[in-house]
């Protein structure tokens, strides 16, 4: 049986950071990191530029609140560093340790793979992996309806099969998630005035009440 | 100013219906709802609510962890999702 673990997103570059700012005149520079654990950015090899060409060897120095402080081989003064801010860094998909458990996912091989439905039809393509309190979910932008997206519980239930070396996962959403049903919002409202509407009935009301308070001061003032 | 206890946790009385409907059926059933500001209660856990964040519905299965908490919490109405960077995702 062929690994089906093998991700054909191997020659991919995974970004792990930026260079935020230079630190200090001695080429020193300040590196935001998007691991897990911000030292692991040191600990995956050298960093490359998107597309693999630039070279960055880094050193770590110190820490600043929650970003890490490195020196850059080969990056000596400032104007040097200064040169960097803003660069993203990038390590080889192959850099990163592979996953002990059967069942974990690098969130880098998830995003992009095709979504199938478990009756063998184009079901999507996955666009995200969350967890925002819940469990991980990952969010599909429907095949069928262009700019429609599902949100589905990354359980062995709603996603039966991962086969990352064909780029593709099976999905069997859960009953009811994608129904639609009348909620609150799809219920008929009242149609909205515009704010130009609405000032105009003020002011014919104000017409209004000008006359009427016309009339009463004629009116008043024929009976006195 | 925290809620009185008296009055007991705050529940749309039409989810409460509901989830009494999925629970008696057995099936295992997304529970589609807009009521962001309902409590999530002892005879939730083990059901999949569908919660509404304005644009989609975020699935949430509800476990023990969970009760005391409003199911607005876990369906953030804006999403950022990062830097996949080093980051894993576990199939349950």
């Amino acid at each position: 049986m062929a690994d089906t673990r093998k991700s054909k997103n191997d020659d991919a570059y995974v970004c792990v950071g930026m260079i935020t700012a230079p630190h200090g005149v001695r080429g020193a520079v300040r590196v935001k990191s998007y691991t897990v654990d911000p030292d692991n950015l040191v600990g995956y090899g050298p960093l490359f530029d998107a597309k693999g060409r630039l070279k960055y060897k880094l050193s770590p120095v110190g820490h600043v609140r929650d970003q890490l402080i490195a020196k850059i081989e080969g990056v000596d003064d400032r104007d040097a560093a200064e040169r960097l801010r803003g660069t993203k860094l990038h390590v080889p998909r192959t850099a990163l340790p592979e996953t002990i458990d059967e069942d974990e996912f690098y969130l880098a091989d998830l995003v992009g793979l095709t979504a199938y439905h478990i009756d063998g039809s184009l079901f999507g393509t996955v666009r995200g992996v969350a967890d925002f309190g819940a469990g991980d979910v990952i969010e599909v932008a429907l095949e069928e309806v262009r700019g429609k997206v599902v949100v589905l519980p990354f359980t062995k239930e709603a996603v039966p099969e991962v086969v990352l070396s064909e780029r593709k996962l099976v999905v069997n959403p859960p009953e009811g998630l994608l129904q639609d049903e009348e909620g609150p919002g799809n219920r008929a409202r009242r149609p909205n005035k515009s704010r130009k509407d609405s000032q105009a009935d003020r002011d014919s009301d104000a017409v209004s009440a000008d006359a009427v308070g016309a009339e009463n001061a004629t009116g008043s003032g024929k009976e006195a | 100013m925290a809620r009185s206890v008296w009055k007991g946790p705050f529940v749309d009385g039409y989810l409460l219906k509901k989830a009494d409907t999925v629970r008696a059926s057995g099936r295992n059933e997304v529970i589609k709802t807009w009521s962001r500001r309902s409590t999530i209660l002892p005879q939730f856990v083990g059901l999949t609510f569908g919660v509404y964040n304005g644009q989609k519905f975020l699935p949430v299965l509800v476990n023990e962890d969970m009760i005391g908490h409003k199911f607005g919490e876990f369906s953030p109405t804006r999403t950022y999702y990062g830097h996949a960077a080093d980051k894993k995702a576990k199939r349950k």
